[in-house]
């Protein structure tokens, strides 16, 4: 039994231009101990999917459909979408911890840290104020920082970015979550600062036994950190594998263009070739194209029937699922070298159609 | 030799620090503390390093849109700090900037013909009609075209705007541009897009560039040469392909493990830095990477290295400089050398290695 379950998740928002579906008809699912990597560009929906399971969603956004199951030890579900605010509140920030991008923005300016990790126990446990800054002393030592004691009674501004978003880690750990929600956890940091959050949240998991779902843009974080991935586009799962087969093997046309539209390291012989592209540009969620949603941009099949029907969810391998009509020919490497080369074309086309 | 269109020496380029009721100086942040480079024509010069490590204020600083404080730059054999009035204008057209923000680099309240006009008036290039045939040139080749003339630019992407900013800074002809973070702030499927641009302008117009980024597979795709630069100073040098083969600077080989990487075979041991970059306000003594170096030693802590060189690649370390030595000048070795010592030296990350 998976420790998180999205069912047809339906989240969008009433705005004065019309109906906009943000997330439109996600699964997914975590289980204990995992780390899910959630990858897309910006308006995929990615970040309103955490909003939703945190019920975090504001006005004029509405969860039209859909259920999110968080389940106990004992396999006892409680469907966030319908739970009222009180208990809503309990999980949040109890179960279900929460790293954000900026850890500035998550932090208050005016209140030292140990006070800001103090209070998140003495939201969700009855413990005195005393034992409290006490667990905020454990868990600043929990996450590396250095001279801890001194950092319970500084305020954030000053700390550095990497001490910061330590602290965000903290607070989020300080009730014993199941799961963590980190939203572009590493994005406002340095590579260096980066890895030692990435090493510190890898080895928290294995220590504590939090399940993670990690939203990102960067592929090479997902490769690194997760046991398997989802790749959003336009408000849809286009593909989920588990982390080392997606890697190996994409299978949809957008995640085939998104690795190959990155340079690789050492990669010296491609110079003077071009880079790989995904032409055109990712669609606002008031212009969603009609079926497969890729489909304008999609150099390898591009059939009247790709304009028409939603292509559905198929497994093409065991736990390897795709969403596009073609995902078994597109297995073939020979089909996906000539689809390349349609790329430059459909580029130059693309880019015609949008400047004049 | 061909002489360098840019050529700069020990340029220093300090912010004051300010305190009290009377304003009184009481430091500097030196933003960029010693820089030399130089750049031929029609090559590309990759400058990487971290937020703060002075890679925008060196850039910035070349075309004195800071004022520098101290060293040369000589652009096409004439010193830019020296110049000023008409002279320092004439030598601006040949040198443009594309900033890292499309959205706060372009005026809102401006169309695209006013923004991409507004240089070719400063600069007095053509008539009216003139202009108009050089600002659709200048968008033609970014791959957009006239019709972007009478819109605004909150009615483009991101990707497109970046277009409009290289093309406000191509249409004046220059010889040379400053790449500021080009691609950051742009999606993943667009960013390969504006790289094919920028590479296909260098080769049609013969542009220089020194390309800013703190990506490194990027600045290793774009550039001929790459400088590494970490508070203030440039740490490492060297042809692009030498520098990624066989870095030999601590930083830069903990630089190149940070970076997460989708190749599975890359997916190797990540030597993870202790700490933070220090504020350039108080670098340390002796070499600056030393509090965070696991390699450093006493006489790191107290005598700034020099540059030691093999054969074009230039790097400021007293580990390396040994190595290097000890190697008989041979840099693969050197390499593989320091980063065996890195390993050995510091709190190993074990990496899903598969």
């Amino acid at each position: 039994m998976p420790l998180l379950e999205i069912n047809n998740l339906v989240t969008a928002f009433h705005t004065p231009a019309g109906r906009v579906p943000a997330v439109d008809g996600i699964s997914l699912s975590i289980e204990r101990g995992k780390t899910l990597g959630l990858v897309g560009e910006s308006g995929c929906g990615k970040s309103v999917t955490a909003m939703s399971i945190l019920g975090l969603v504001a006005a004029p956004g509405v969860i039209e459909a859909g259920e999110i199951l968080l389940r106990d030890a004992g396999g006892n579900a409680l469907n966030l979408v319908t739970l009222p605010e009180p208990q809503l509140r309990a999980v949040r920030g109890g179960r279900i911890g929460m790293i954000f991008q900026e850890p500035m923005t998550s932090l208050n300016p005016v209140f030292t840290i140990g006070d800001q990790i103090a209070e998140a126990v003495l939201l969700h446990r009855d413990v005195s104020r005393a034992e409290a800054r006490g667990r905020a002393l454990e868990m600043l030592e929990l996450v590396r920082m250095a001279d801890p004691r001194r950092r319970l009674d500084e305020y954030p501004h000053q700390l550095s970015g990497g001490m910061r978003q330590r602290v965000v880690i903290a607070m989020a750990l300080a009730c014993e979550p199941d799961l963590i929600i980190a939203d572009e956890p590493t994005t406002a940091l340095d590579v260096t600062i980066q890895a030692q959050i990435l090493d510190l949240l890898a080895d928290l998991r294995q220590r504590l036994g939090t399940a993670i779902l990690l939203i990102t843009h960067d592929l090479g974080v997902v490769a690194e950190t997760c046991d398997d991935v989802a790749v959003m586009y336009a408000g849809r799962i286009v593909e989920q594998a588990p982390a080392a087969a997606l890697f190996a093997h994409p299978r949809h046309p957008y995640t085939i263009g998104l690795l190959a539209a990155r340079p690789d390291r050492g990669g010296r012989a491609a110079r003077g070739k071009r880079l790989r592209t995904i032409p055109g540009m990712v669609p606002a969620p008031q212009h969603f194209p009609s079926g497969c949603r890729f489909h304008p941009r999609c150099a390898y099949v591009r059939t009247v029937e790709c304009a028409s029907a939603l292509p559905s969810l198929q497994e093409v391998e065991p736990g390897h699922f795709v969403r596009c009509s073609y995902a078994e020919a597109l297995g073939e490497p020979r089909r996906t070298d000539a689809a390349l080369e349609n790329n430059l074309a459909l580029e130059n086309n693309l880019a015609r159609e949008n400047g004049a | 030799m061909t002489q360098p269109l840019l050529e700069v020496v020990d340029l220093q380029t300090h912010f004051p620090v300010r305190k009290g009721l009377l304003r009184r100086t009481v430091g500097a942040v030196r933003a960029v503390d010693g820089v030399s480079f130089s750049i031929e024509r029609g090559r590309t010069l990759g400058l990487v390093g971290e937020s703060g490590c002075g890679k925008t204020t060196v850039g910035r600083s070349l075309l004195r849109l800071v004022e520098p404080t101290g060293g040369s730059v000589r652009f096409d054999g004439r010193d830019v700090l020296a110049t000023g009035g008409g002279e320092l204008r004439g030598l601006r057209r040949r040198m443009q900037i594309v900033f890292q923000d499309p959205y706060g680099s372009l005026n809102p309240r401006m169309k695209i013909r006013t923004i991409l006009e507004e240089g070719l008036i400063i600069h007095r290039l053509g008539t009216a009609a003139e202009r108009l045939e050089r600002m659709t040139v200048a968008l033609g080749r970014t791959g957009l075209t006239a019709a972007a003339l009478d819109r605004y630019p909150h009615e483009f992407s991101g990707g497109q705007r970046q277009r409009i900013a290289i093309a406000r800074a191509i249409v004046i002809e220059p010889d040379f541009l400053v790449l500021d973070e080009p691609i950051s702030a742009l999606d993943v499927s667009i960013q390969a897009q504006v790289v094919n641009l920028l590479v296909e302008l260098r080769e049609q117009l013969g542009l220089t560039y020194l390309f800013i980024s703190h990506d490194l597979s990027v600045v290793e795709y774009v550039s001929d040469e790459v400088a590494v630069m970490y508070l203030g100073r440039i740490v490492e040098r060297a042809a692009a392909e030498r520098l990624y083969a066989e870095p030999l600077h601590p930083y830069t080989l903990a630089l190149f493990s940070a970076v997460p990487s989708v190749e599975p075979g890359r997916r190797r041991r990540r030597i993870v830095l202790t700490g933070d970059v220090p504020s350039p306000a108080s670098p340390p003594p002796g070499c600056r990477f030393h509090p965070r170096c696991p390699l450093a030693e006493q006489v790191c802590r107290q005598t700034e290295p020099p540059a030691t060189m093999i054969e074009g690649h230039a790097v400021h370390c007293h580990v390396a400089a040994r190595e290097v030595e000890r190697a008989g000048g041979d840099a693969v070795v050197a390499s593989a050398r320091m980063a065996e010592l890195m390993a050995s030296n510091t709190a190993l990350a074990a990496v899903a290695t598969p």
